[in-house]
């Protein structure tokens, strides 16, 4: 059964001080909703990743449900860290699939600006191996640290040219209605900026920001569909990338990366435009090349040469300015990642167009990659 | 009276902070650390513990300073991604200021405070590793 | 002395324990206007200070590692982990468990932590001699360590330190060091004191001296003296309770021993009085350089107050087991010199609120 894409949700990322979790979410959903001309769902699948620590909500699917005047439908909430909102779409076009719901909501919040920012810090340490590796003070950053500088030695690449990647987000960003931090930053500027976990500088870290996106997800296009999902997948992992046989390559990426060339038979690199979780610089490059958008060791030298944007040899990456410059509210990323790309394949993008995009992929590995993520959408006209 | 800490994982998992436990998989022959309920490898759930060395190779550090709540009096937080044998691990690097570290220095295992529960809760204590101490031949 | 108990027991590993970082006197001078001489009137140079990961476990752990090294014996044949310091992390539950744990000495094992001022550790000693002597316990463990307090601006914060000893005991048999015999002399004095709850300790300043510190060792001393039937120049070193670089030279010269036998096992100056760990980390000194054949004076000291005094004889397994873990030397050469906001970062001298 084919599982279509009929409304889309997004709010601007930001500081949304005067939006309560459940205000924000609702904000998307509606929007959602009302964009597939629909006011009944089967089904609502909340991703959320940090609200049980932030907001101190459970059932929080049963409440927005709720809160929606959705009484009735199934609901369930979804969580697999960075890469939650993936994996409430995986979930939601299983439901499709097996018949169990025609409609869906998928709805992607998390509000990371209700705290201070050390208490965030400490709260998404809990992404890596919880009981042990991020007992220590390890903070958000401190493996995308390591990595960057295993990734550094390892190719010879320099700092000025990790560079290269960040600012790629930005300039895409710019154009983006969505993005929290829509404006273009000088590769220069990036190794000059706050230490967060040195080499990785606050520009090349994620912001903190409030998010929700949402999408209605269907058995039947309607004549409103944006795009059909391709596929929606994922894969586990090890506990901590320390159990990868290279750091730098992590297999849970590699493995959805390899299903779906089994399933549809395209690589990553066939597909006209990618939306990647690449919370940190360093994450970002591990992605691409794990994903074989780029020779190990060149994937800062490919942003750098203008690869993945407009014009490019490669698919554009992160046309929405990616988790730098879009913005990561963490359990909202995944859902905001599939709207942006069912806009693209629709022509309906209001951020950097890929003119005559037909197939969108997006990919998020959690924290450290203890599972890796992926959903492939395509146009339906 | 609130704590932040859960005191029976404190006690659950000192074998793997304390002494460097980890878990040998009799399948496959990998070890993992920490110990987790069957082999990540092979799925094998035919485990035996073993300890780690308590010195190692320093494959790469970071410098944290976007540190986390509760962490600010050992700011800047210095990790490190340490080769132990066939095992890596990552952990505290401790008695080091951020300018002596370099990829590939010998470093060896020290018991040191992880975190307390503010003034009144538990303490976690656990392996942090510092720059080898010199004398070093002694002390193996 | 065959007949007597301490004669059937020895030391089988030290191990010592000093922090990397050293807060100079004039630091604590400059901050609280004292005279440029205070510090030298104390004989002090600099301290050592615990980092911020560090506390009385965590160094006496290390010290503890580096004396069960030496010993070269399975750790589960310790019998029994006494743990000396007045700096606890934990005012209730024992600190000596988490170091047996961590060593692998639990469970079959006694441990606790005992407390009697800077004295706590030398009573753990002189009862695992017993222990070890009647067959209760093959082999103890025994370990002084402080991350000691001294209220900011009061004179003692130019003394109090931070760092650890450890020793195992055993069987004479196999020691690399063996125990001629033991005696203490304790009595109510109040010299110095922590009340309960408090976070630093009061003193009598000048009735810390002769009263207390002086009659103390003296007395300890002079009835080990007269029970070995020893006279002072038997010993080839003479290690005391250094609560400042003054004290030890003098209560040395008044019992006629020579400077030169006290100096080498003189740790203060260098590192600070570290309160349990003090005259016993002076003897870890002094085995790290002793020939076997040297005899020991060591005499330990706690307010309230109480001294023991020991005589130990070096034996030829000494030179196999030295090279076995770091020497004093080795920690003090690590050395990280810090400002007073530092010090006062590291030791929670600030109120912050957690
Ligand atoms: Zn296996």
């Amino acid at each position: 059964m084919e599982v279509y894409i009929t409304g889309v949700g997004l709010t601007k990322v930001g500081r949304h001080f005067d939006l309560g979790l459940r205000e924000l979410a609702a904000r998307a959903a509606l929007e959602a909703l009302d964009s597939a001309r629909v006011d009944k769902v089967d089904a609502v699948i909340v991703s959320s990743t940090l609200s049980y620590r932030e907001a101190g909500q459970f059932d929080l699917a049963g409440h927005l449900a709720g809160a929606l005047g959705l009484k009735g439908a199934q609901t369930f909430a979804v969580e697999a860290g960075d890469a939650s909102g993936l994996a409430a779409v995986e979930a939601a076009c299983s439901l499709i699939r097996a018949g169990s719901a025609g409609r869906v909501l998928v709805v992607g919040v998390d509000k990371l600006t209700d705290y201070v920012s050390s208490r965030v810090y400490r709260d998404l340490q809990r992404l890596y191996e919880a009981e042990v590796q991020a007992l220590y003070d390890i903070g958000h950053a401190g493996v995308a640290g390591l990595l960057a500088r295993l990734y550094m030695e390892r190719f010879g690449v320099s700092r000025d040219t990790l560079s290269y990647w960040p600012a790629m987000d930005h300039s895409h960003a710019k154009h983006n209605p969505y993005a929290m931090l829509p404006f273009a930053i000088d590769p220069a500027a990036v190794p000059k900026a706050l230490k967060v976990a040195e080499p990785l500088t606050l520009l090349d870290s994620f912001p903190l920001g409030d998010g929700a996106a949402a999408l209605v997800l269907e058995s039947e296009p309607h004549g409103d569909a944006r795009a059909k999902v391709v596929l929606a997948t994922s894969a586990a992992g090890y506990p901590s990338f320390t159990m990868n046989e290279d750091p730098l390559a992590p297999e849970s990426v590699g493995e959805v990366a390899a299903r779906l060339r089994e399933v549809t038979g395209i690589a990553p690199v066939d597909v006209d435009v990618i939306e990647l979780g690449d919370t940190f610089t360093s994450i970002g490059l591990i992605l691409a090349e794990s994903l074989g958008l780029s020779e190990p060791g060149r994937a800062a030298v490919d942003a750098m040469e203008g690869r993945f944007t407009l014009g490019g040899d490669g698919p554009v990456v992160n046309p929405s300015g990616g988790l730098k410059a879009r913005g990561h509210p963490v359990g909202a990323t995944g859902v905001y990642m599939v709207g942006e790309l069912a806009l693209q394949v629709s022509g309906e993008y209001p951020g950097l167009k890929v003119d005559g995009a037909r197939r969108g992929l997006a990919v998020i590995a959690s924290g450290d990659g203890s599972s890796a993520h992926l959903v492939l959408v395509e146009g339906v006209a | 009276m609130s704590m932040d800490l859960s005191v029976p994982e404190t006690w659950r998992v000192k074998g793997a902070l304390y002494r460097l436990e980890a878990a040998r998989c009799k399948a496959c022959g990998r070890i993992h650390y920490p110990p987790m309920p069957a082999c990540p490898y092979c799925g094998s759930r035919d485990l035996e513990r073993v300890t780690l060395p308590s010195e190692g190779v320093l494959e790469s550090y970071t410098v944290v300073y976007a540190v986390p709540e509760g962490s600010r009096h050992k700011a800047p937080v210095l990790l490190g991604l340490v080769r132990l044998g066939r095992v890596r691990v990552v952990a505290e690097i401790t008695d080091a200021d951020p300018s002596e570290l370099r990829t590939g220095m010998e470093v060896e295992a020290v018991l040191r405070r992880i975190r307390s529960d503010r003034e009144a809760g538990i303490i976690r204590y656990g392996v942090m590793f510092r720059p080898k101490l010199k004398g070093g031949s002694r002390g193996g | 002395m065959e007949g007597r108990p301490e004669g059937k027991t020895g030391i089988h590993g030290w191990g010592a324990y000093v922090p990397r970082y050293r807060l100079p006197m004039s630091e604590i001078a400059r901050v609280w206007g004292w005279a440029p001489e205070q510090a030298s009137g104390l004989g002090m140079k600099e301290k050592a200070v615990a980092g911020p990961d560090e506390d009385s476990v965590t160094m006496g752990y290390e010290a503890a590692r580096n004396a069960l090294r030496r010993a070269s014996i399975e750790a589960s044949r310790v019998g029994a982990v006494f743990f000396g310091t007045e700096s606890k992390p934990y005012a209730v539950k024992p600190s000596a468990t988490i170091i047996a744990e961590a060593l692998g000495i639990t469970p079959a094992t006694m441990a606790s932590d005992l407390e009697f001022a800077c004295r706590a550790a030398s009573e753990g000693l002189r009862a695992l001699i017993g222990m070890v002597a009647s067959g209760l316990i093959e082999y103890g463990l025994v370990i002084g360590s402080d991350t000691a307090q001294a209220n900011p601006g009061d004179v003692l914060e130019f003394t109090a330190s931070s760092g650890a000893v450890a020793y195992v005991i055993g069987p004479r048999e196999g020691a690399v060091a063996y125990f001629e015999g033991s005696y203490t002399y304790v009595t109510d004095t109040p010299d110095f004191w922590r009340r309960a709850h408090q976070p630093y300790p009061l003193h009598g300043e000048g009735f810390t001296g002769e009263p207390a510190y002086f009659h103390h060792i003296e007395n300890a001393v002079k009835g080990l003296l007269a029970e070995l039937g020893l006279k002072p120049s038997d010993f080839d070193y003479a290690v005391f309770h250094q609560p400042n670089g003054k004290f030890p030279l003098r209560i040395a010269r008044r019992l006629g021993i020579p400077k030169e036998k006290v100096l080498p096992g003189l740790v203060t100056p260098v590192i600070g009085n570290t309160y349990n760990a003090s005259a016993l980390l002076g003897l870890a000194r002094v085995l790290d350089v002793a020939k076997p054949g040297d005899r020991i004076l060591v005499a330990p000291f706690g307010s309230g107050a109480g001294s023991d005094a020991y005589s130990i004889v070096v034996t030829d397994a000494i030179e196999e087991r030295r090279s076995l873990a770091p020497l004093f030397d080795d920690y003090l050469s690590r050395r990280k010199e810090i400002d007073y906001a530092t010090y006062a970062k590291f030791r929670g001298i600030f109120n912050v609120i957690k």
